[in-house]
């Protein structure tokens, strides 16, 4: 009996060690950590904290320093020095040099290497390690989401290239301690991180809870006390929760619905115009996201600087008659039968959808729903055989990751095999603007074109939740879904 | 005795060779693959795909795909999972002790209290008490696990707040920890089997008790509880068997959902994965594991009735 109390005291030590840990909750586990392969949310979520950009990105959007301290930028926009950060060393103990970031912009270009972010840097022509603390960047032509896009490359050791998606070393406030497959990553204080006195926290867990119901209920139970992401049924059950608050932040992917504009219907701008009027947002909002979301143009609401009001495109107000006259215009038979594939692992976007059916079908539209699979969606859309799609898409902090690579002709994303030489034009040219009220009035235009006869209806942006316990101190979500902040949390007694 | 047994080895084999087939099928019958996958929404590039797709070993006719399979199989070697690099024993080998563990715990604990409910069913069948105990075992019958699980777990959160009870660890490291958490997982798991079971000995007891061999122990002047116990409950227990051995199969599927609920990082989170990845050498070989499992457990209750009855030999 004397022998299992002081297994059972022993067994205690460890925890009250270990109080500065904060347990987190997130829906699934990373497919790896290697930050220039995988990029998909649930492996950012973990690589935003153990790794670092030359730049970063605050709670507004704005770009900041991070591994750079400082940069300068020549009068002809063509060439980028960064400063390195005094004291930054990766989590193998080696100090980061010149050489590192070069290595860095390598890999990531490499077609070996099959970065999903590689396009975003591709116009880089020359990369040079200057001096002992110094990196110079040079373009073919200005680029103004350069530095934003910066923040996105993850500066990893080079050495450690090889093991990255299982053994990330990187200088961010914490590192890799223990992974668990899907059961836990334990990210651990990083004792060298170059901002002093950072991180407050000792340890960060992320819990890997597949099931929202599980995640709500250890949220109130007190097993975990941050719950990055969760849906707006469980941030409404959580809201009220003594010893909870709910944190917001506007998203910047928005939900969608795309059409081929490469066949018929869909290829006349009129069927693309008429589809937006017979759409009601506000109606959606409220039917689909329980009001939990904005309705906003082609630019996230987020980026309040570029976005033009929704009064501004007039197809936004809902018009089923004026659908149906634009249908009779482009000499289509009605009831014109479409069919739509439904990202069908998201249930947001299947609720979507299923409100949009309903909608066009009073003006006009005859809609089906094919409610697909991850896989087979992603193989349908890839190959661009659809007819009209329902999914999400991500943006980010400049309008350019918007527009470039999804409504370019032969863009990377440009499934919709839309085409408008004009547009192109237009989003090359507001891509190497640096005057930035210049570049307003060019995306300004880009906006209005694509707002009511592009080859997408942007439907809504929703709001990203976060539940935290009162325990949690500075915890701050950002719209890029990053948990850069997780270096200033403490957890108080 | 040694012919029939030969007989069920031979069944078995062919069993598992016809698994194997399915299983690869099904597997390589959903659309999209591994490698648009990996891709995703960006990198569209037809050329990146063929060569990730060669790289795979995708690009092969499927008949070739599965003979190589096969071959590497019965050489011991079921493959790398395309998502890590491991290869797919060790992916596995980390994850089967937890879907053992509940499943085996929650078989103990449905076989455990069924034998006592079914005989208490039997013995006192007609009066409330066998009434009240029908109705539970009907409504445990028909509760969905993934509903129960999560009732559970808000009940035990406004019970007991504090108590861990979700995620997983080893029981090396924590052994009251594992239990604790191991608590809620296998009621849910084994509450419906457990229903079943002992709906399945209340019926085979009832007849067993009217039969004349328990009058004569009744008039031998046995107690009742040897009557019960040693004369009826053994000739009760064929069916019993039977059914435990196909709900297992049950504990092992239910497990996935259970899984799922109470965050425990068990073969099923493995394989709904790999599903969604078309990770398909670790589903393959996940798939011909479970299966293969599932057979010899049928096997082995086959072996069970021949030893418990001569006329099954």
């Amino acid at each position: 009996m004397q022998r299992i109390a002081l297994i059972g005291i022993a067994a205690l030590l460890p925890l009250a060690a270990a109080a500065q840990t904060l347990e987190i909750a997130v829906d699934q586990s990373p497919a790896g950590l290697d930050p220039h392969v995988a990029t998909a949310f649930s492996s950012a979520q973990i690589t935003s904290a153990v790794y670092e950009g030359l730049t970063g990105i605050d709670k507004d959007l704005r770009v900041i320093p991070a591994l750079a301290e400082s940069w300068e930028i020549s009068p002809d926009g063509l060439s980028y020095t960064f400063t390195l950060r005094a004291g930054a060393s990766f989590h193998n103990g080696r100090a980061v040099t010149p050489v590192d970031i070069v290595a860095n912009l390598e890999r990531v270009r490499d077609a070996k290497t099959a970065s999903p972010i590689a396009s975003r840097f591709a116009g880089i022509k020359t990369i040079e390690a200057v001096g002992s603390n110094q990196v110079k960047l040079t373009l073919g032509e200005p680029s103004a989401p350069l530095l934003g896009q910066l923040a996105v490359l993850a500066i990893v050791a080079p050495e450690a290239a090889a093991d990255l998606a299982r053994k990330p070393v990187g200088t961010g406030a914490f590192k890799l301690k223990e992974w668990v497959p899907d059961t836990y990553i334990l990210l651990e204080k990083n004792p060298t991180y170059w901002a002093k006195g950072l991180p407050y926290l000792d340890a960060a867990k992320f819990n890997i809870v597949p099931d929202a119901a599980t995640r709500q209920i250890g949220m109130a139970g007190g097993t975990y006390r941050l719950a990055p992401a969760i849906d707006a049924a469980t941030a409404a059950a959580l809201k009220d929760k003594p010893g909870l608050k709910v944190l917001e932040a506007q998203d910047l992917a928005y939900a969608l619905i795309g059409v081929n504009a490469s066949k018929p219907p869909f290829d006349k701008p009129e069927v693309r115009e008429a589809m937006n009027m017979a759409i009601d947002r506000g109606q959606l909002v409220q039917a689909a996201y329980f009001g939990r979301a904005v309705v906003g143009g082609p630019l996230s609401p987020a980026l309040a600087a570029w976005t033009l009001p929704n009064s501004t495109f007039p197809c936004y107000t809902p018009n089923a008659a004026g659908a149906k006259a634009k249908l009779a215009a482009a000499g289509v038979a009605m009831p014109l039968k479409i069919t739509i594939n439904v990202l069908g692992s998201v249930k947001q976007v299947v609720d979507n959808a299923q409100v949009v059916q309903a909608q066009l079908n009073k003006a006009g539209f005859e809609v089906s729903l094919n409610v697909q699979e991850l896989g087979k969606f992603v193989a349908d859309w890839r190959a661009s055989n659809f007819e009209v799609f329902a999914s999400l898409n991500g943006g980010g902090i400049d309008p350019d990751d918007y527009f470039g690579r999804t409504f370019a002709t032969g863009g990377a994303t440009n499934v919709f095999k839309y085409s408008n030489p004009d547009l192109d034009t237009l989003m090359n040219q507001a891509r190497a603007e640096t005057n930035p009220s210049k570049r307003k009035t060019e995306y300004d235009a880009v906006q209005k074109t694509l707002a009511c006869s592009g080859p997408v209806a942007t439907l809504a942006y929703g709001t990203l939740f976060t539940a935290v316990s009162d325990k949690v101190e500075g915890f701050v979500p950002v719209a890029t879904r990053s948990m850069w902040y997780l270096r200033e949390t403490k957890l108080s007694k | 005795m040694t012919h029939s047994l030969l007989r069920r080895i031979g069944q078995l084999l062919l069993v598992t060779f016809g698994v194997s087939v399915l299983a690869f099928l099904l597997i390589h019958l959903i659309p999209g693959d591994a490698a648009e996958l990996i891709l995703g929404a960006e990198d569209r590039s037809p050329e990146a795909l063929a060569a990730l797709r060669a790289d795979l070993g995708l690009d092969r006719s499927l008949f070739a795909q599965y003979v190589i399979w096969a071959g590497h199989v019965l050489q011991g070697d079921l493959g790398h999972s395309i998502s890590t690099g491991r290869p797919v024993l060790e992916e596995i080998a980390g994850r089967i002790g937890v879907t053992l563990e509940l499943t085996l715990l929650s078989m103990l604990a449905a076989i455990a209290l069924a034998i006592p409910a079914g005989c208490l069913m039997a013995v006192l069948r007609g009066s409330a008490a066998d009434a009240l105990t029908r109705l539970l075992t009907i409504i445990g019958i028909t509760m969905p696990g993934f509903w129960l699980g999560t009732m559970l777990l808000y009940g035990a959160g406004a019970i007991a707040p504090g108590v861990p009870l979700i995620g997983w660890v080893p029981f090396s490291v924590d052994p009251v920890g594992n239990l604790q958490r191991m608590i809620l997982p296998v009621i849910a798991l084994a509450l419906p089997v457990l229903a079943g079971l002992a709906r399945v000995l209340r019926a085979s007891m009832q007849e067993v008790l009217f039969a004349d061999f328990i009058r004569v122990a009744r008039a031998k002047g046995l107690s009742e509880a040897r009557v019960i116990f040693r004369h009826a409950l053994s000739n009760a227990l064929i069916p019993f068997i039977t059914s435990a051995g196909i709900l297992a199969g049950y504990l092992f599927g239910g497990s996935v959902v259970i899984e799922q609920v109470f965050a425990l990082p068990g073969l099923g989170r493995l394989m709904v994965g790999a599903i969604a990845e078309r990770n398909y050498p670790l589903l393959q070989a996940a798939l011909l594991l479970a299966t293969t499992a599932f057979v010899l457990v049928n096997f082995v209750v086959d072996v069970l009735y021949m030893a418990a009855d001569p006329r099954t030999r």
